[in-house]
């Protein structure tokens, strides 16, 4: 049986066990929900770093940035609830203010948090919590599966959350799957237009840096607003920003050389200052300097810019770390997230007839591959058990570290037909078994080897 | 004339050495070297990637530091005026030791590759950059020092700004305008108020954010809600060089600098004298709260360190004298109960062998004649009860020594002699008396002839008469066979009694000698378990008296020795308050010279 499966009826179990206790029911009834649901993913990170901005990017639609949790879905028609104190939520308006829709919770000061359903096809697979910045990374992590964190450059700060959640009993099963995300990549090149790519070269530092290494999965450069911008450039911004790009080159450079002097009064275009705080307010004086540089080259209808604008912003490649990472991996986080519930569960009521579930649920934490695999990763990754470099790229890339499907595992780039599969597999399973049966190598190789060859027989049997 | 900060700071230091601390005389006596230097040190700290070394790019329009997307200043860099450009890198000669006190040497490098160099230099051996340049900012002795950003993962980085702080004359806190001060920066801020009063804040990159005004505001009201003192001057980096670049007056204007310049100049560079006095009173001041501290706490405590060693020696001695009386009730105890145990389960020992021997005579005499061998068994009694006295009496002795460990283990110290060597009497075993024989009368031949004679006369009676009837006369053949079978019975009949009378008599001369023998013995022993007893308890009480009188000595030199401490204390009390008394005139002048106003009361 599948670890799916096996959770599914640990659940289901557990219902019949406590049918008698009220709130214990309630628990698992919200897991069981949770269970099907897509992934939740929490987006953490210090105050103004531009969680909102990252999560309207990846909705793709700009919500007014609020002060509590707020859990966006997907939903049939545009829909919020307020969840304040006990009692049945209340259903609010979604207003516009602006370009920005916005969630009217004026008439409740301390929501636990704000449920927006909203119609959109990023939301298919992920639901986004966006988190206050002083939340715990306990309450940060309570209800989400998975973690984005933002940060600018990593500092102690941010490596203290982020050991502060894999710290926490939550992580005990495996741990956090977590992305970190420097976000505000556009500031960090003082706003010069090569930003982004020296963005990309520090993301790919951190993600070789061993203080950093252990705590995420992937390290992604974004530039918030400009992904934003990319994805909801209206009409007549784009008619003002080619209008800014018509200008000579040195002449808007001038104007474009500060904040100030862009939305001063002299401009030599006949364009209203406050359109232009607008644009400013909207893409940020990177963003417009990036974009009339775009125009100027070529990419002067909007659907061409919005296409760059994704890829420069670094919002595909997040978007493609949520997916291997995350949604890919949906089964497994969710396990886990159901698996720690129901520890939680016989922690605070503990029963005679529960013993069953108790050991069963040791013996999954304890022995399911899926687990083994991540843990593995996860040493593998912190230096705690070691192997000779390639082996080690090899043993990452198979249990599963650059992504979850066979082809990624077995280090495809291309659709590979079953047979070449196969053939790629059978070599990888000799070696590593090899490997794990060599009385030579250390205790710890042997074992991780044991592992690489369990997850190759696993993978072996839907080709043949 | 010597300013009158040196004559404070020199007492301040004086004071340090008096106290022996010689940690704050080093630390003040460094800052008095760096106040008679004519340099005016100004120090740029910041988080990282706020942009510290663009900011003093800047401020002196040349490209002296390194910047860079990535965290690029790893060594501070200091920057000062110089005839022709040059620079130099700082290392340790020696591979390990701390930032202080260990041998540097200055490599010269050409000033184009410094900035190269010091970015990529991350061995931990290099120290600091040094870079002079020919700038009139610089004429008059300013040295502007660019910092590795603190909060930085790698910590090496924030150690080396945190120990160039300690030598600022000024510093220049860089935040930039994407967002306000974070709490990490206004603890750092605070933390750098403690070194070095003179703050500013500058707030960088205001020409990336469009709502920079906003910021600062915030900034500002941050800086007055934490009661922080600091000037507070946005600038714009990029805008400055750009001006430099093309000349452009009005641009330089918005860039801010003009008013930073304007700043360093006036409050910095002109008001040196202010500023010496105000860096001065600030760690003299910290110095003297540190010299205070423990002086005052010396005196409010009720019992000094040496004091209240003594007290606890003199606890200990009476704790142990204590002890020692409880223990020596409990190996007394020990000792009569082991010794009355000893005595019973010694005398049981001693009956049940010799009725063993008993009844092993019992047996014997049964069926052997006493008359025959009993030399033979009168030797083998005697050494079988002298067998069952000597294992008898070694038992004892093994269970006396027993009891005399168990004693000394329940006795409050160890000590080598604490067994004793020999507990037993001399004139133990006197010898028993000697068995006494069993009268033994033979069965001689006229006695025998006798009996067979009374037997066979009733015999020939008997057959005789019977016979006559017959016509035969008295005496025939068949009476005279007849009186003869019946002697010979009686004689038999006779001889078996006798031998009957005499193993009674043998058994019961046995007996007697057992007894008496074990009357004897017994009395013996229990004799011997009382002198062991006796000689123990002797042994034991020597002991445990000695043992009493050092602890008692113990004590009371303890106590003589607080008596002692007391006068001494006394003494040091006195000494101290004057001591404390001073401090606190020295640090109200310290305060005179215009340091921030700290409580400091007697």
């Amino acid at each position: 049986m599948t670890l799916d499966r096996v959770v599914w009826s640990m659940l289901q179990e557990a219902l019949a066990v406590y049918r008698d206790s009220p709130r214990a029911t309630g628990w698992l009834r919200s897991h069981v929900e949770r269970y099907t649901e897509p992934v939740r993913i929490a987006v953490a990170g210090r105050s103004r770093i531009g969680k909102s901005t990252v999560v309207n990017a990846l909705i793709g639609d700009e919500f007014a940035p609020s002060s509590s949790f707020v859990w966006y879905r997907n939903g049939t028609e545009p829909r919020a609830h307020v969840f304040s104190g006990p009692g049945r939520p209340h259903e609010v308006q979604v207003g516009r203010r602006g370009s920005r829709h916005h969630v009217e919770i004026g008439q409740f000061d301390r929501a636990d948090r704000v449920v927006v359903e909203w119609p959109s096809r990023s939301l298919r697979d992920i639901v986004l919590i966006d988190t206050p910045s002083e939340a715990s990374p306990e309450q940060v992590l309570g209800d989400a599966d998975a973690l984005l964190y933002l940060m600018r450059h990593v500092q102690n700060d941010d490596l203290k959350f982020l050991q502060a959640a894999n710290d926490h009993p939550i992580a005990r099963v495996s741990n956090v799957h977590t992305v970190a995300v420097l976000a505000r990549a556009d500031e960090i090149g003082a706003g010069r237009i090569d930003a982004l790519s020296s963005a990309k070269q520090i993301a790919r530092r951190y993600r070789r840096d061993v203080a950093v290494q252990p705590l995420c999965q992937n390290v992604v450069s974004v530039a918030g607003l400009l992904a934003v911008a990319a994805k909801t450039l209206r009409e007549d911004e784009f008619a003002a920003l080619r209008a800014l790009a018509s200008l000579g080159r040195e002449e808007l450079e001038d104007h474009l050389l500060s904040a100030d002097r862009f939305a001063g009064e002299q401009f030599p275009l006949p364009m209203e200052p406050a359109v232009r705080q607008a644009l400013l307010e909207r893409f940020g004086i990177f963003g417009v300097r990036l974009i009339t540089a775009l125009i100027r080259q070529g990419f002067d209808t909007q659907v061409k810019l919005t296409g760059q604008l994704v890829q420069r912003s670094g919002l595909g490649e997040l978007r493609d770390s949520i997916a291997i990472h995350f949604t890919e991996r949906r089964e497994i986080l969710k396990a886990r997230s159901a698996l720690l519930a129901l520890d939680v569960l016989f922690r605070m009521e503990p029963r005679q007839n529960a013993r069953k579930l108790m050991a069963d649920l040791e013996r999954v934490v304890a022995s399911a591959h899926d687990f083994r695999e991540l843990r593995l990763v996860a040493a593998l990754q912190a230096g705690r058990t070691k192997l000779p470099a390639e082996l080690q790229t090899e043993a990452l890339r198979l249990i599963g570290a650059e992504g979850a499907t066979p082809l990624a595992r077995l280090g495809f780039e291309y659709e590979a037909d079953p047979h070449e599969q196969r053939e790629a597999l059978l070599d990888a399973l000799v070696r590593w078994q090899a490997i794990a049966a060599d009385l030579h190598a250390p205790n710890d190789q042997r074992r991780a080897a044991q592992i690489v060859v369990r997850t190759c027989e696993g993978l072996l049997l839907p080709l043949s | 004339m010597a300013p009158p900060w040196l004559d404070v700071l020199d007492e301040t230091i004086g004071a340090c050495v008096t106290h022996r601390r010689p940690d704050l005389e080093a630390r003040l006596r460094e800052k008095r070297a760096q106040q008679l230097d004519p340099k005016l040190r100004v120090l740029v700290v910041g988080e990282s990637k706020q942009g510290k070394s663009q900011l003093v790019n800047a401020l002196l329009n040349a490209p002296v530091c390194a910047v860079g997307d990535d965290i690029t200043t790893t060594v501070p860099t200091f920057v000062q005026h110089a005839d022709t450009p040059s620079a130099a890198l700082v290392r340790n000669a020696s591979a390990r030791g701390s930032i202080f006190h260990t041998p540097t040497e200055r490599i010269a490098v050409p000033i184009e590759q410094v900035t190269k160099q010091v970015s990529t230099a991350h061995s931990q051996d290099v120290v600091r950059a040094e870079i002079g340049i020919p700038r009139a900012l610089l004429d008059n002795g300013l040295v502007l020092i660019d910092t590795p950003g603190v909060g930085d993962t790698r910590s090496a980085h924030t150690a080396s700004t945190f120990a160039t702080l300690m030598q600022a004359d000024a510093v220049l806190l860089v935040s930039d305008a994407t967002g306000e001060l974070t709490s990490a920066e206004m603890t750092l801020l605070k933390k750098v108020m403690e070194a070095c009063p003179n703050v500013t804040v500058v707030v960088t990159k205001i020409d990336l954010v469009p709502s920079w005004r906003t910021v600062v505001e915030r900034n500002k009201a941050l800086l007055a809600r934490a009661g922080v003192p600091a000037k507070l001057i946005p600038v714009s980096s990029a805008l400055r060089l750009r001006a430099a670049k093309t000349g452009d007056q009005r641009l330089n204007t918005e860039s801010g600098f003009p008013e930073l310049l304007a700043c360093v100049q006036r409050d910095i560079v002109a008001s040196a004298d202010l500023l010496a006095r105000r860096a001065v009173a600030v760690v003299a001041s910290s110095a003297i709260t540190q010299l205070v501290t423990p002086l005052r706490e010396e005196l409010t405590a009720h019992d000094s360190s040496r004091t209240a060693e003594t007290i606890s020696t003199l606890q200990e001695a009476q704790r142990r004298v204590d002890e020692l009386r409880r223990r020596s009730a409990r190996w007394q105890n020990v000792l009569n109960d082991e010794m009355a145990d000893l005595i019973s389960d010694v005398e049981y020992d001693l009956r049940d062998r010799t009725r063993k021997i008993l009844r092993e005579v019992d047996k014997t005499y049964d069926e052997a004649d006493p008359a025959i061998g009993w030399d033979k068994f009168e030797q083998w009694l005697e050494d079988n009860l002298n067998e069952a006295a000597t294992t008898n009496f070694a038992w004892l002795m093994e269970r006396a020594e027993w009891v005399a460990a168990k004693v000394a283990k329940n006795f409050p110290v160890y000590r080598e002699d604490l067994i004793p060597g020999s507990v037993l009497p001399d004139d133990l075993l006197e010898p028993v008396g000697k068995l006494d024989k069993p009268k033994i009368e033979p069965f001689s031949i006229p006695q025998k002839l006798f009996t067979g004679l009374r037997g066979s006369y009733g015999g020939v009676l008997m057959f005789g008469l019977v016979t006559s009837l017959a016509g035969m006369p008295l005496i025939n053949v068949i009476s005279l066979g007849a009186g003869a079978l019946f002697g010979g019975k009686s004689i038999l009949d006779e001889s078996d009694q006798r031998l009957k009378r005499r193993q009674a008599a043998a058994k019961a001369a046995a007996q007697r000698h057992v007894d008496d023998f074990f009357v004897k013995f017994s009395k013996d022993v229990r004799d011997a378990g009382r002198h062991i007893q006796r000689s123990l308890r002797n042994h034991f009480s020597t002991l445990a008296e000695e043992f009493q009188e050092t602890l008692l000595e113990s004590a009371r030199s303890a106590k003589r020795a607080i008596q002692d401490d007391q006068t001494e204390r006394e003494r040091r009390l006195r000494e101290g308050r004057k001591e404390l008394d001073k401090l606190i005139s020295l640090y109200k002048r310290v305060q005179a010279l215009g340091g921030p106003v700290m409580e400091l009361s007697a």
